[in-house]
């Protein structure tokens, strides 16, 4: 199965690899996996005093799409509110990258994680 | 018709995850022994598809029932389906296997081996673990979230223990 240049661009140079302080108030954290293949995501959302997503980061262990995948997520999450990051749907992301049908379920996986990164923060906020 | 034979059926072996897997080996072996194309030479053409699709059934049966994972998740699906693309959000797992792969990453830049084989020490410990608290809730339908979310563990314990051997064949090849 070839992979799109896209997937391979994200896979050789991906963006906005590393952690973020997942202690800090202001930090929002994501972990998915996919039981089928074994990948695990961490993506997490540094987000400021008007609610917008100033710093992203992911870590993926799993195959070029969802490196890829996760890639895109954070380039697109940047500088975006909490409600506009949470309607980014996988499908734009697997048009984007052009994933093939098998590896939808790793754009899936990208969804979730945002979701699960804005959750995460949403709650931290709500115990303050 | 009636319902197929379950993978435990076909070996007549009691529908459970704990497994002596000495019997496994011993059954599957006598069981495609009695479909072995050699024997059915001289039979009819429909003998010998129905051979072929037994011996193509117990095949499936045995990989499936000789790995604790998929027995695990075979058993689940036998009392109901499991949505096994579904995303798994288990933090407190998922953390563990971060760790795990953050781990197996600065194991690989040592080529440390006996550092490697504690680490598989470790994950085979933990995949006991997980093994033994499944063999203790998959047949109560209450604890049915938990056997899923141990089921899940295990695939993805899996998936190390397959990474730690990739490594390894890597490092031989040195």
């Amino acid at each position: 199965m070839a992979y799109s240049d896209k997937v391979i661009d994200h896979y050789e140079n991906p963006r906005n690899v590393g952690k973020l302080d997942a202690d800090a108030p202001n930090v929002g954290t994501g972990m998915v996996g996919a039981p089928a293949c074994g990948d695990v995501m961490r993506l997490q959302i540094e987000v400021d005093e008007s609610g917008v997503i100033k710093d992203a980061k992911f870590k993926t262990y799993g195959c070029g799409s969802a490196i890829a995948s996760s890639s895109l997520a954070t380039e697109w999450m940047k500088g975006k509110t909490l409600d506009e990051a949470e309607q980014i749907k996988n499908t734009t992301i697997a048009e984007e990258l052009a994933l093939p049908p098998v590896k939808i379920h790793c754009s899936v996986l990208a969804e979730d994680a945002i979701k699960a990164a804005v959750r995460d923060y949403k709650e931290k906020q709500a115990k303050q | 018709m009636s319902e197929p034979a379950t993978h435990f059926e076909l070996f007549g072996l009691p529908q459970a995850f704990v497994l002596d897997a000495g019997e496994l080996d011993r059954r599957y072996r006598e069981a495609v022994k009695l479909v072995h194309p050699d024997r059915f030479v001289a039979a009819s053409g429909p003998e010998q598809r129905a051979a072929v699709e037994r011996a193509a059934a117990l095949n499936e049966a045995y990989q499936v029932l000789k790995s604790p994972s998929r027995r695990a998740l075979y058993l689940l699906n036998l009392q109901a389906a499991l949505d096994e693309e579904a995303t798994v959000q288990d933090p407190e797992f998922l953390f563990q296997q971060m760790e795990w792969r953050e781990e197996l990453e600065e194991l690989g830049n040592s080529a440390d081996f006996a550092a490697i084989d504690t680490f598989r020490q470790r994950l085979i410990r933990a995949r006991q673990d997980v093994d033994q608290e499944f063999s203790g809730v998959w047949q109560d339908p209450a604890q049915r979230p938990r056997a899923e979310r141990l089921v899940r563990r295990m695939q993805f314990l899996d998936k190390v223990l397959y990474e730690v051997r990739q490594l390894e064949e890597r490092l031989d090849d040195f």
